[in-house]
């Protein structure tokens, strides 16, 4: 029997081969959720899904796209946003 | 249709939301592009055009083509170059050169020490014996 904290399903499970043939069950933590769209709520591409420990050592560019509204706004509401500006 | 000398607006990228003016065309999906954004080519799909337009050639240099752009109306903010640093008028400390010693032999006077004391004690062993 693993540790009470390790049998609730808040902690991801991983099969993992031993040397010795047999299959033991590794207890690791669970990625965040998917960044998404602040707009349609659509999943967002090129941002990284890490925990905040790993996240913290990413580089900035990395992290999020280098575009405006990057990790915020998905492309094609970021087209709309600007076209609407300029539309007024 | 975009058309030499057309003022655009980059909708994807880097430069989204600046204003540029397209230089001239490479084929039929790209155009060469300069103003805000940085001198490049540029696919029409990525670009949204306004009515606008402007007198440039190909030889027409970024400077220019934002003076242009200005004339129009457009915002345009110059980047700022990074002066240069000058040199600190601070009278800096330096180590004063001390005159080296000579280093002394060392191993000499060790082995005198030795024989000292292997000659001591061979005495007070014999003085024991009587």
């Amino acid at each position: 029997m693993v540790e009470g904290k390790l049998r609730s399903r808040t902690k991801r499970r991983v099969y993992v081969k031993t040397p010795g043939g047999k299959t033991k069950i590794h207890y690791r933590d669970r990625k965040p959720s998917k960044a998404k769209c602040g707009k349609c709520g659509a999943v967002l591409k090129g941002v990284a899904r890490a925990k905040a420990s790993v996240m913290k050592n990413l580089s900035k560019c990395k992290k999020r796209p280098s575009r405006p509204y990057g990790g915020v706004l998905c492309t094609k509401c970021l087209r709309k946003k600007v076209i609407e500006k300029w539309l007024k | 249709m975009v058309e030499v000398g057309s003022v655009c607006v980059k909708i994807a990228g880097r430069d989204a939301g600046k204003v540029c003016v397209v230089m001239g065309k490479v084929d039929d999906t790209f155009v060469l592009i300069d103003g805000c954004t940085r001198k490049r080519k540029c696919n029409v799909r990525h670009l949204h055009l306004l009515d606008k337009k402007v007198k440039v050639t190909k030889s027409t240099s970024t400077s220019d083509v934002k003076k242009l752009l200005k004339k129009e109306g457009f915002s345009v903010v110059e980047t700022k170059k990074k002066a240069k640093k000058e040199k600190s008028t601070k009278p800096v400390k330096k180590r004063k050169d001390k005159p080296k010693k000579p280093k002394k032999k060392k191993e000499a006077p060790k082995k005198e020490t030795k024989k000292k004391a292997v000659k001591k004690k061979s005495v007070k062993k014999k003085g024991a014996k009587k």
